[in-house]
């Protein structure tokens, strides 16, 4: 997702990348990146709390305006109120099946 | 709470799932295009990575390896008529609400809000990861899809990796 940002921005579309993942974003460096530390499927927050996804939202639409240096990466202070994991499905051996055929 | 250690933990599930050793891309630098308009005045896109497809749509797979698809989405489609399918996220939120991931409906009320000057024509779904053919995304399937963005006279892009 950070490469298709670089790509697109360098093709003259500004973008922001909303990140739970702060390791993987600060590897590829897309042009602006919020890091928001909250499980990954949550990044604007708990369902049916419309006025958390909204400011959330709306925090990545202003750093649009706001962010000043190509790469840069802030960390928004939102926390979460119970602590989370990594989280995959199982590698099983459908799936391992499956990939290996690609 | 520490930031979780996603590369680590997804280099130990790529081995397990006998995949070639992942290189995740580093970069030093980044490209920059300034915002030139005020946000009032934005048309603004949403793109997610979290396997999500409209129903009537395929659905992806939730394994997805080198798979560059990426799906239009309506806007004025109702939320609830998504299907997910992926593996590396927890998207049980996000199936009850799909704004928690792909705040379709947010980005709406903030244009009926004039906080920003409109929704695009278009959202976008796809690019889902664990890609390894990263020169055919650079070189093929982002710039086909920044022409989509152009094509809808889109100004800002909001990405959402899952």
């Amino acid at each position: 997702m950070g490469l298709v940002a670089r790509v697109v921005e360098q093709l003259g579309i500004p973008t922001v990348n909303v990140s739970t993942g702060r390791d993987i974003t600060a590897l590829v460096r897309p042009p602006r990146s919020l890091f928001i530390n909250v499980p990954m499927g949550n990044t604007f927050g708990r369902p049916g709390d419309a006025d958390g996804q909204r400011d959330t939202l709306r925090k990545a639409l202003n750093f649009a305006e706001t962010a000043d240096e190509p790469g840069v990466l802030v960390d928004l202070p939102v926390a979460w109120d119970e602590p989370f994991e990594y989280f995959t499905g199982e590698a099983t051996p459908e799936a391992i099946a499956k990939q290996k055929k690609k | 709470m520490e930031p979780i250690r996603y590369v680590d933990a997804l280099n130990n599930k790529y081995g397990a799932m006998g995949f070639p050793a992942y290189k995740w891309s580093e970069n030093e630098t980044a490209p920059w295009t300034t915002l030139t308009k005020p946000l009032s005045e934005c048309t603004v896109a949403l793109l997610v990575s979290g396997g999500i497809s409209h129903c009537t749509a395929p659905a992806f797979d939730p394994d997805a390896r080198n798979d560059h698809r990426v799906d239009a989405v309506d806007p004025d489609e109702p939320t609830d008529g998504y299907q997910i399918h992926d593996s590396y996220y927890d998207h049980s939120d996000a199936g009850r609400d799909l704004n928690c991931i792909f705040p379709i409906d947010r980005l709406r009320e903030l244009a009926d809000a004039g906080e920003i000057g409109a929704v695009a024509a278009r959202h976008w779904s796809g690019f889902m990861g664990r890609t390894y053919d990263r020169s055919r995304l650079t070189a093929e399937s982002a710039p086909a899809f920044a022409e989509n963005l152009k094509q809808d006279g889109v100004d800002l892009l909001i990405a959402v990796p899952a």
